[in-house]
């Protein structure tokens, strides 16, 4: 194994921009605050000293209008990093990112691509009120033509970036505010890439069968060592991309446990958990011993109040639960 | 008025086993209902009180309507009499996918006062048709599978789940205690274990003969003075579901049923030329008769003369049976769990010797291997049980209702035989008829049994 490092989540990303920066010259980065401030949440930080103005570039709060500039710089032959302060402020750009940037590869036929990076944090979880909490993997999943990649370490975060920007079709990058400073071991070296469609199995185990991204598998995993206390040996798979899905891996665990609850922080109506768990409903019918339960924010925009909050998103109490009504231990 | 079968337009009550007023159990017989092609036990799947019989016994109604009230624990009188004088065909009853839709026929009271109430919240209701249901045993997928690789006996399961499904962790105990112990290794998992290694069985007959091989030791030790006495030592066997449906048929049959016996002996020199000169004809063909098949065809020919012993007994009164429907009793494997199944061959009298002998074949082998479905089973008006071939020479059956008689045939043996006064060597065959009294009378058997030897005598007749 090769060396490693620890590093914030914040600095792992970008880590992953600059040595693709180094490697490829095409690679940019663009979006509010990303230069002079060094990032609103501070992940470009030392960015613009060492590649100048022309490669790291900020522009006005006008998430519409850069992001289709990047587009057209995408299908002209650059390979730009465009960050969202936050996700929720992409939605004011979903003409651009979702009805030009997944569709161009197609309607050009094959004339044009579109190897683009949109990035910035998602879900909710810092009071930021209904209309800036947003996990918008729910909508744009949806969505064919897009790649959508949730990491939930530094060593995941950095290695998938990595691949983002090498990867040639658009690619909707997620991180979290709540996330960024968090440490983590991450290898050294500017060819470490994480594949995308590979899941991991954080924590093996016999009973149940967790499924989760991003944020929620910590949650994922503290439940596990709570159940494991009750005699409940849960498995936790992070599938790190929902697009492509790497529906296999809980294929696998879930005929080992026959039993399956999927965490996803976005809303439960037509989101990344409805779609798995009608795969796995498909794929394992013979091997379940109970119906796939699933743990999403709740089915209301995002509350401000701290207590609500917390009551909205999953959370490891509520996917405690959920095991054990699915283990039928409840 | 359930519909019991698919062709089934109306049924008649052959006899109400509860009165007004009786408490019921869900999975209860409450009544038997003939059906255009059989009387079949009519099953409530709610608990409570028979609040009113809609529809006397003895008399006929088209499918769907009413026939009795039942009024669920708790429930007053007011929303059932609505139900009454409505006469609204009842919607709530819990759907269930399979073909027996009897709970329709019951109208539980419960829609009618749950429709003014609206405020139950929503999992007591859940909860009420999940247990309404009961009929119906539920199963996680994965449980089934399990249970189908490792051939456990579902219906034998307790399901821990909601509703009382049974879950991977029932199935998974059940094999625990299976093969947790020794004494159950020896015997009769250790045949269960050598059958799982044999090619699958898919049928669910021969899975159910299959499955009573669940066996759970019990091994009692009287303690006297300090001194460990063992005890007699005896293995518990599941019962499968086709034994059950056997004791409980035979019991009904022996203790309700006034059965006696006539015998008589079949001097069956000519039947046995004839079958050898026949089969040796045959023989190209793949045709080999058996006595059985001649005896079967005789059975029927009789009948036409001695209509009542192709009858059945419905209450206060008689069903002459048009069609002659002859059953045949088939053995199963003893080392699958044995059992017994009456494959029946239909419309006897209109149908050759080799048509039989054909279908009877194939049905038998089929008991043995697949299982019979219902229909291959359904329907019997008389029944022949056959021990010949295992050199018995006499025997009596039980009478397989609603049929009124059974005859039990023993080998054809070659013996000492008086003809014409003379004493030789000759070909006899015993043959008992088990009858119900209430149908047949003695002397009434003992014409029947002279037509058959005539015509056993006679083979040529039944040829034509």
């Amino acid at each position: 194994m090769s060396a490693t490092q620890e590093l914030e989540f914040r600095d792992a990303i970008r880590d992953a921009m600059s040595e693709e920066m180094r490697r490829d010259k095409r690679v940019m980065l663009i979006g509010e605050e990303v230069a002079e401030y060094n990032g609103a949440y501070k992940v470009s930080r030392g960015m613009l000293d060492e590649f100048g103005p022309r490669r790291v570039i900020d522009t006005p709060i006008s998430e519409s209008g850069f992001a289709g500039l990047a587009i057209g710089a995408a299908m002209m032959g650059l390979r730009p990093v465009v960050e969202f302060m936050s996700w929720s402020f992409s939605l004011v750009a979903a003409d651009p990112i979702l009805n030009n940037a997944p569709k161009m590869l197609f309607m050009s036929g094959g004339q044009f691509g579109c190897p683009i990076v949109f990035r910035g944090n998602d879900g909710a979880g810092g009071q930021l009120g209904s209309t800036h909490s947003w996990s918008v993997e729910g909508l744009f999943s949806n969505v064919p033509g897009i790649k959508i990649v949730i990491p939930s370490t530094p060593a995941d975060a950095k290695g998938l970036m990595k691949t983002a920007i090498r990867d040639d079709d658009p690619v909707f990058f997620m991180e979290s505010e709540r996330m960024l400073g968090m440490k983590g071991d991450v290898p050294v070296g500017e060819d470490v890439l994480v594949k995308f469609g590979q899941a991991l199995i954080r924590r093996e185990g016999a009973d149940c069968t967790l499924a989760s991204w991003g944020r929620p598998v910590h949650f994922c995993m503290e439940a596990a060592q709570e159940l494991a206390k009750e005699g409940i040996s849960c498995e936790v798979i992070d599938l790190r991309t929902i697009r492509p899905l790497d529906i296999g891996s809980i294929e696998r665990s879930v005929r080992k446990t026959s039993n399956l609850v999927i965490v996803d922080q976005s809303w439960s109506f037509g989101s990344p958990g409805s779609e798995v768990a009608a795969q796995i409903h498909q794929r394992c019918f013979d091997d379940l011993d109970n119906h796939v339960h699933r743990v999403h924010t709740e089915d209301v925009p995002a509350p401000y109040a701290y207590n609500l909050e917390q009551e909205y998103l999953p959370n490891t109490r509520k996917i405690c639960e959920a095991v054990r009504s699915a283990t039928y231990n409840a | 008025m359930p519909r019991l079968s698919d062709t089934m337009e109306s049924g008649t009550i052959v006899r109400w086993n509860v009165k007004e007023g009786d408490a019921v159990k869900s999975g209860m017989v409450v009544a038997d209902i003939e059906t255009d092609k059989a009387t079949m036990e009519m099953p409530v799947f709610d608990d409570g009180k028979i609040l009113k019989l809609l529809v006397p016994a003895g008399q006929q109604v088209k499918v769907g309507t009413q026939i009795a009230l039942i009024l669920e624990d708790g429930e007053s009188m007011d929303g059932a009499q609505s139900a009454t004088s409505s006469g609204q065909p009842n919607a709530s009853a819990a759907g269930r996918p399979s073909q027996n839709t009897s709970e329709n026929a019951f109208v539980s009271a419960n829609s009618n006062t749950r429709g003014a109430s609206s405020v139950e919240p929503i999992d007591a209701q859940v909860e009420e048709i999940l247990q309404a249901d009961g009929a119906r045993v539920r199963v996680s997928p994965v449980a089934r599978r399990i249970a189908e690789q490792e051939r456990v006996d579902l219906a034998s399961l307790q399901g821990s789940g909601p509703g009382g499904r049974i879950i991977k962790r029932d199935v998974m105990n059940a094999l625990e205690n299976r093969g947790a112990t020794p004494a159950a290794q020896t015997t009769e998992s250790a045949r269960a274990s050598s059958m799982s290694s044999s090619a699958p069985t898919t049928s669910s007959q021969a899975h159910v003969a299959a499955s009573s091989s669940l066996a759970v030791p019990v091994t009692p030790t009287h303690r006297a003075g300090g001194l460990v006495v063992a005890g007699l030592q005896s293995t518990e066997v599941a019962v499968s579901s086709m034994r059950q449906i056997i004791a409980k048929r035979l019991v009904e049959s022996k203790t309700t049923i006034p059965h006696y016996q006539v015998s008589m002996k079949f001097e069956l020199d000519r039947l046995m030329a004839l079958r050898e000169q026949l089969n040796s004809e045959l023989a190209s063909m793949g045709i080999k008769l058996s006595v059985n098949d001649f005896i079967v065809r005789g059975c029927a020919l009789s009948m036409a003369k001695h209509p009542y012993v192709n009858a059945s007994w419905a209450g206060e009164k008689i069903l002459m049976h048009q069609q002659v429907n002859v059953g045949v009793a088939v053995a199963l494997d003893e080392e699958k769990g044995g059992g017994l199944l009456v494959a029946v061959i239909r419309d006897v009298d209109r149908k050759s010797l080799r048509a039989i002998s054909s279908e009877t074949k194939a049905l038998s082998e089929k008991a043995r291997t697949r299982g019979l479905s219902m229909e291959e089973m359904s329907d019997s008006t008389f029944t022949v049980s056959n021990l010949g071939m295992f050199g018995v020479e006499h025997f009596t059956a039980i009478i397989n209702p609603p049929n009124s008689a059974i005859l039990a045939c023993g080998a054809a043996l070659k013996q000492p035989v008086v003809r014409d006064d003379q004493l030789t060597i000759g070909y006899e065959m015993t043959a008992t008829l088990s009858l119900d009294h209430r149908v047949i009378d003695g002397a009434m058997a003992a014409r029947w049994l002279n037509t058959l030897k005539a015509l056993l005598e006679n083979p040529a007749t039944l040829l034509v």
